[in-house]
């Protein structure tokens, strides 16, 4: 009994040794089993994580898969790794044997791939268009195994099945699910990897396409053969040919016609690496400054391999223009200050010859003349410096209470002389109810009377008239109302958005009955040196052109706008209006 | 006497040569732009003409352009007196058949009126 219990308890003992035993084998075998996962998994990762690396920022699908496949040995078996991938023209079959095959097994094999990507694209593919790339192992005849496992899995890039990778081998039962797990996870990974990549790289694409379209100046770029790649519709504006396609280098070279030799720059720019910048040159009106550069590669492997070449067509009119009114405006001011000062000079001289007999009324007339061309070239220099203030911005009144009525008076006397030798009648028309102490520069006011008043002069034939007249606007009334009122003769309405609609305004017009202003040039005349800008002015009426500017200036200076209105033939209002505190009326009754 | 017309822009100019030569000599009349020039041309019939190139309405170059038209070759010796020293001027000015050019801020008064004493007595050889 002893025995059996002892031996019961042996056994117990025993089965109970024998169960931690068998518990202790099965943590054990766990242990391993996750050791060995982990491993796997290290592996793996590490693997993924090589693979990974070496595909880079590699779009090329081809490349891709190479460098999957001549990894794939180190823990796949097989005796085949294979690839297809469709292209353009033809189907790529590369196969790479691990060990020695038979033919037919790569015949096989092949087929199945075919026909595998014909069902996952719905398509069919012809044997012909294979194009076949054997490596690794040799065939050998007497090796005539079949294939037992094969394994395809689809190469999708961006939703789009683009080939099939296939391991195979002659022994059976290979490829469980782990291993293909391996194979999947890896070729997710690269499929995302060039899908992402692809798609930066076209954003990439469209932001700098949208960037050369909508750039103002001409951008074509040419392959090393000159053949253009890229050309914008600017490029295109510019010799013409806009929106026509197929455009090639001979018609830059037709319509550059010898100014540039875009040609000869290229060749320079992709066979020696040069950069070049061309001289101003004109084409269909326009001027251009040309850069030529030859575009280089920059991966690593070609480091500085030049592609082609680049035109870039820069568009400088406007600074040719800009140069070309500073030009014209230097002409002038040294013709304007050349002709008085060599009055002088040759005044003076003949003041120096030796007195003749009744001297008396020539000095007088020498002295007058020196006297009038000094005060011009006075007037010219203060014109310049007005509208050098004018161009720094900073053109200051000083205000004090005026009545203009005085200023007007004052001007038409000025003026009275040279309005009667050329038989114009020269005429004042204030209303009564203006103010007499509005804030005013007279100085400045009188300036700009002056400009307008000897302006109108100049323009109105002998016998014509001139009206300086000056009312009071009120917000609540019209000009027109006002104007007839005054009965002012303009030779057109004034424009009533001209004047401020919440304040009473000073307006001050001077008209004439003289040729009047094409419509066209009405807008650019308050601009600087605008005489210059028009021939019609140049051949006719000498001066600066700055008048109309620093009047302008000065009126804004006070707050107010200046314009014009005109007819052709009947004549032109020149006015300004300066708004006013209303507490400078006078109270009405 | 001689007479001479003097056509430019700038009265100074004008009154200083109406002032400075012989009065016993020569008579001066003055036209300030080419459309006058051509009226006192035909009103005073001068034996020389002063020219300026830069004027109003009708400049030095149409003035000569209008007198070739009017009298073929340019009979009257006319000097040009401008500022405008340009090549294109000049040779135009050699083509429509002027005498001389004087560039007026250049020159003194006296070598001004050297000029028109040498016209006369080239033309009276």
């Amino acid at each position: 009994m002893l025995t059996f219990i002892l031996g019961f308890l042996a056994t117990c003992g025993i089965g109970l040794s024998a169960f931690l035993l068998l518990n202790e084998f099965k943590t054990k075998v766990a242990i391993e089993r996750r050791e060995r996962d982990s491993a796997r998994r290290i592996y793996e990762l590490a693997i993924l994580r090589e693979i990974g690396d070496r595909i880079g920022y590699s779009l090329d699908v081809t490349q891709i898969v190479d460098i999957i496949t001549s990894s794939l040995h180190q823990f796949i078996e097989y005796a085949a790794v294979s690839y297809m991938i469709i292209e353009p023209e033809k189907v790529m079959f590369k196969m790479h044997l691990e060990r020695s095959v038979h033919r037919r097994f790569v015949t096989d094999v092949r087929d199945r791939m075919l026909s595998s990507l014909g069902a996952l694209l719905d398509r069919e593919f012809k044997k012909d268009d294979v194009k076949e790339i054997l490596s690794g192992a040799i065939l050998l005849e007497e090796l005539d195994e079949p294939v037992s496992s094969f394994f395809n899995i689809p190469l999708v890039i961006g939703d789009k099945v683009v080939g099939v990778l296939t391991v195979s081998d002659t022994k059976s039962g290979l490829y469980k699910e782990e291993e293909m797990t391996i194979l999947y996870k890896l070729i997710q990974q690269a499929s995302k990897a060039v899908t992402s990549l692809q798609a930066v790289v076209k954003a990439e694409q469209e932001k700098v396409s949208a960037m050369v379209e909508s750039m103002e100046d001409g951008v074509v770029m040419t392959d090393a053969d000159y053949r253009i790649l890229v050309i914008n519709p600017a490029a295109k504006r510019i010799i013409g040919k806009e929106g026509q396609k197929d455009i090639t280098i001979f018609d830059f070279i037709d319509n550059l016609g010898g100014k540039m030799d875009m040609r000869g720059r290229l060749e320079e720019s992709v066979k020696l690496k040069k950069n070049y910048v061309s001289e101003r040159f004109d084409i269909n009106g326009k001027f251009y400054q040309a850069f030529v550069l030859p575009v280089k590669t920059e991966t690593k492997l070609n480091a500085d391999d030049v592609l082609g070449g680049v035109v870039i067509f820069h568009d400088v009119t406007r600074e040719v223009e800009l140069e070309r009114v500073r030009e014209d405006f230097t002409s002038m001011i040294v013709h304007e200050l050349r002709t008085p000062l060599s009055g002088i000079q040759k005044t003076s001289e003949l003041l120096k010859l030796p007195a003749k007999k009744g001297s008396g009324p020539q000095t007088k007339k020498f002295v007058d003349l020196i006297y009038q061309n000094s005060s011009g070239m006075l007037d010219l220099v203060n014109d310049i410096l007005d509208a050098a203030k004018l161009q720094a911005g900073k053109f200051e009144v000083q205000l004090g209470p005026t009545d203009i009525n005085d200023i007007l008076e004052n001007r038409k006397q000025f003026f009275e002389v040279s309005a009667g030798d050329r038989h114009i009648k020269l005429e004042t028309l204030v209303s009564k109810d203006l103010p007499k102490n509005i804030p005013l520069d007279q100085q400045r006011i009188k300036q700009v009377l002056n400009n307008l008043m000897s302006n109108a002069l100049k323009y109105t034939p002998d016998g014509g008239s001139v009206t300086v007249s000056a009312f009071v606007h009120d917000p609540a009334s019209s000009v027109a109302t006002e104007t007839a009122k005054l009965r002012l003769a303009l030779p057109s309405p004034l424009p009533e958005n001209a004047f401020p609609a919440n304040k009473h305004s000073l307006v001050v017009a001077v008209s004439d009955s003289g040729i009047g202003i094409a419509a066209d040039l009405m807008p650019r005349l308050f601009n600087k040196f605008q005489q210059l800008n028009n021939a019609a002015f140049v051949s006719n009426i000498k001066g600066t052109g700055l008048g109309l500017a620093i009047a302008k200036g000065i009126v804004e200076g006070h707050g107010g706008n200046i314009g014009v209105v005109s007819q052709i033939g009947s004549g032109s209002a020149f006015y300004f209006v300066i708004p006013f505190n209303d507490t400078l009326l006078t109270p009405k009754a | 006497m001689r007479k001479i017309l003097v056509i430019d822009d700038d009265q100074t100019f004008r009154e200083l040569i109406s002032s400075g030569v012989d009065k016993n000599k020569y008579a001066v009349a003055t036209a300030a732009d080419g459309v006058q020039g051509l009226e006192e041309f035909t009103k005073n019939k001068p034996d020389l003409i002063l020219l300026d190139i830069m004027m109003p309405r009708m400049n030095g170059v149409e003035f000569l352009e209008k007198m070739k038209e009017a009298h073929g070759e340019q009979k009257v010796p006319i000097i040009i007196t401008s500022n405008d020293s340009s090549l294109d001027t000049i040779s135009r000015g050699a083509e429509l058949g002027v005498r001389g050019y004087i560039v007026k801020s250049n020159e003194s008064m006296k070598t001004i009126m050297a000029s028109i004493e040498r016209v006369f007595t080239e033309s009276e050889k």
